[in-house]
């Protein structure tokens, strides 16, 4: 399974206005609410909130890998934003977070969800994989990156 | 009585083993399953070769009520109010004008073919006028063929939906033939009291159900399907007792419970297609049984030309004027109209005025099993044809669930949920039972690398890596708060990966 699979081009921001948790979240989603890949957004956040609540997402290192399962997604999707100036995003290290990849999975699809998630993570583990991430200045920066990582992984 | 109980129960089996047999044949051959479940019927009934005789209206009637109930039930139950939202409104329309549509024109047909009069035209035109969700589902799933767009959740709802209006406008009919002034007007009131009762209850009658499912603390688990099924008679009972819609308060419940949290969610959805199943089989059987074929034959020419009518114009009628704005194309529309297809409620309802004396009875029904064997042999057969043609036509999903997922259970409150390993956690490089995991957690899988593995207690984590935790609230928070304590020096990185 490779990241660039479920994450549209269209689902890519490098200039993430939120400020916190919620906002980011929110943020995201509507990426995937506008290019169809979800249905309901105020539903999907809340699933999403609901997750954070069980234990943050944001696992150190700037890192943030929001995801849940509901209804209202249509096929495995994800979006991918960088924030330059850091979210508060209550991660597990305490610091902000500048990297984050937002998962939505149908119900039903608990297998794909989870090799998605630690696909995103495995990938993410690599600092300098992270750094080119953080230089990323287009969406076309960062969909070279994560291609050339898949390469190389593959 | 000439046949013992064993011998029933004997023939009973056969029947269902067969008709299950065929059913795969329809995979094969594209042949809806439910034509094959009526041939089955015809070639075991009197003039075939199993020579079993059947002709008992009230007792038809009365299994088709019943079959009825658990088969929209379980429609409602399978049908997911996001898809359907959208449509909603639409979806009503085809199945209350749309509905009307076709019973009139069909009326309107039947006194000029047949030299009927009006009332007892509309009432063959009441009794086809509701399509079938199962006969249209099984069409749709043994072609292995998916529709664009809205389509496909208008269909499911329409077919859902518009039996209530079907049996409404049969009951109401008759009711007006019975009657000493035969003024179609007493149909109005009625209409709103029938269906404004059966909304109410179909909104009321839910929530009861849900708090007794959740709230009862049954011993066995085996009990809670028979518990259902006496909350969804009790449904339509109360329900027609205050003379509402039995059918559209059934659906509704159905829906309603559909798209709600409750204990054996999972076991009570197959359990409930399982019965509709059942149900379906044994409608179809009974009409196989009940068709004499040798009565057919006078009426082979009339009813050849009410259905293809009904399919080439009441039904495109109906869509194009319940639907009368742009939201679907043309091409959605003639899909929507070929996609007409009837099925057990025409069946069920035939049966009404044979109990009821009406004067065309016996001509209804064999009409009517006209009406519905060509609509599912010529629609059903080809609607890949049709959907393709006009270009509505989508790749069915694959349908990939895993074994990974947990039905909600009374007693505990356990759930499988992913943990992430933070990068620069503390339980990096040890052991499982290295970290005090609580009691009630159970690590199921670790994502290594392009797979998973299922841990025992010397696996060895490592940040990144995804756990599949199966715990119970409390142990779960006490998991997490574990793993996410983060190691006192600076992350040692995974430096060893060599880069270029």
């Amino acid at each position: 399974m490779r990241i660039m699979d479920f994450l549209s081009e269209k689902n890519i921001t490098v200039e993430l206005k939120a400020k916190n948790k919620k906002e980011v979240i929110e943020e995201l989603t509507d990426l995937l609410v506008k290019n169809g890949n979800v249905a309901d957004k105020k539903k999907m956040v809340q699933i999403l909130m609901e997750r954070e609540e069980l234990g943050s997402t944001g696992i150190g290192q700037g890192i943030a890998i929001p995801h849940g399962k509901s209804e209202t997604v249509k096929e495995l999707a994800a979006a991918f934003g960088l924030s330059k100036s850091g979210v508060t995003f209550e991660a597990l290290d305490g610091e902000p977070v500048y990297i984050f990849f937002l998962l939505a999975a149908p119900e039903g699809t608990a297998g794909t969800h989870l090799k998605a998630l630690a696909r995103i993570s495995g990938l993410l583990k690599d600092k300098y994989f992270r750094k080119k991430l953080l230089a990323a200045q287009s969406v076309a920066d960062v969909v070279e990156v994560i291609q050339e990582e898949e390469k190389a992984a593959h | 009585m000439h046949f013992s109980i064993e011998y029933l129960i004997l023939t009973v089996a056969i029947l269902l083993l067969v008709s299950v047999l065929t059913s795969k044949a329809s995979g094969k051959f594209g042949i809806p399953a439910l034509l094959l479940f009526l041939a089955v019927g015809m070639a075991a009934g009197w003039e075939g070769l199993g020579g079993i005789r059947f002709h008992d209206p009230l007792a038809a009637k009365s299994i088709g009520i019943l079959a009825l109930i658990f088969i929209i039930f379980s429609g409602g139950l399978d049908t997911r109010w996001e898809n359907v939202k959208p449509i909603v409104l639409r979806g009503i329309s085809l199945a209350t004008v749309g509905v009307l549509v076709t019973a009139i024109l069909i009326g309107w047909f039947a006194t000029v073919t047949l030299h009927w009069s009006w009332l007892e035209g509309l009432l063959l035109g009441a009794i086809v006028s509701s399509t079938d969700a199962a006969a249209v589902f099984s069409v749709l799933r043994s072609r292995r063929i998916g529709l664009k767009g809205h389509l496909r959740p208008l269909l499911e709802f329409e077919s859902g939906s518009n039996d209530p209006m079907a049996v409404f406008l049969t009951v109401g009919l008759i009711s007006i033939m019975g009657a000493d002034d035969k003024n179609l007007l007493h149909l109005i009131p009625s209409f709103i009291l029938d269906m404004g009762l059966g909304a109410l209850l179909g909104y009321l009658m839910p929530k009861l159900m849900l708090y007794v499912i959740n709230r009862i603390k049954l011993e066995y688990e085996g009990l809670y399907p028979v518990l259902t099924i006496a909350l969804v008679l009790l449904t339509y009972a109360v329900t027609v007792t205050v003379h509402g819609n039995g059918f559209l308060a059934v659906y509704m419940a159905g829906m309603v419970l559909g798209n709600s949290r409750f204990l054996h969610k999972k076991t009570l959805k197959r359990f409930h297609e399982g019965l509709a199943w059942l149900m379906q089989i044994a409608m179809f059987l009974s009409l196989g049984l009940m068709v004499e074929p040798k009565q057919l034959i006078p009426y082979l020419g009339v009813g050849l030309l009410i259905s293809l009518f009904l399919i080439l114009i009441a039904r495109p009628a109906s869509v194009w004027l319940s639907l009368p704005t742009r939201f679907f194309s043309n091409r959605e529309k003639g899909m929507i109209a070929w996609m007409g297809l009837r099925g057990a409620a025409p069946i069920i309802l035939a049966t009404f005025p044979m109990l009821a004396g009406i004067n065309q009875a016996n001509v209804m029904f064999q009409l009517v099993f006209f009406i519905v064997v060509t609509s599912v042999l010529i629609q059903g057969t080809t609607f890949p044809l049709v959907a393709r043609w006009l270009g509505v036509d989508a790749p069915m999903k694959a349908n990939n669930a895993y074994p990974l997922e947990l039905d909600e259970v009374e007693g505990i409150d356990a759930d499988i949920v992913d943990v992430l390993v933070p990068y620069n956690a503390e339980v990096v490089g040890k052991r499982i039972f290295e970290i005090g995991i609580p009691k009630d957690c159970l690590v199921v899988l670790i994502s290594k690398g392009e797979g998973f593995v299922i841990p025992n207690g010397t696996t060895v984590l490592d940040g990144g890596e995804v756990l599949l935790v199966l715990a119970n609230k409390t142990d779960l928070a006490q998991l997490q708060r574990i793993i996410a304590r983060q190691k006192k020096s600076e992350p040692q990185e995974e430096e060893a990966r060599q880069r270029e």
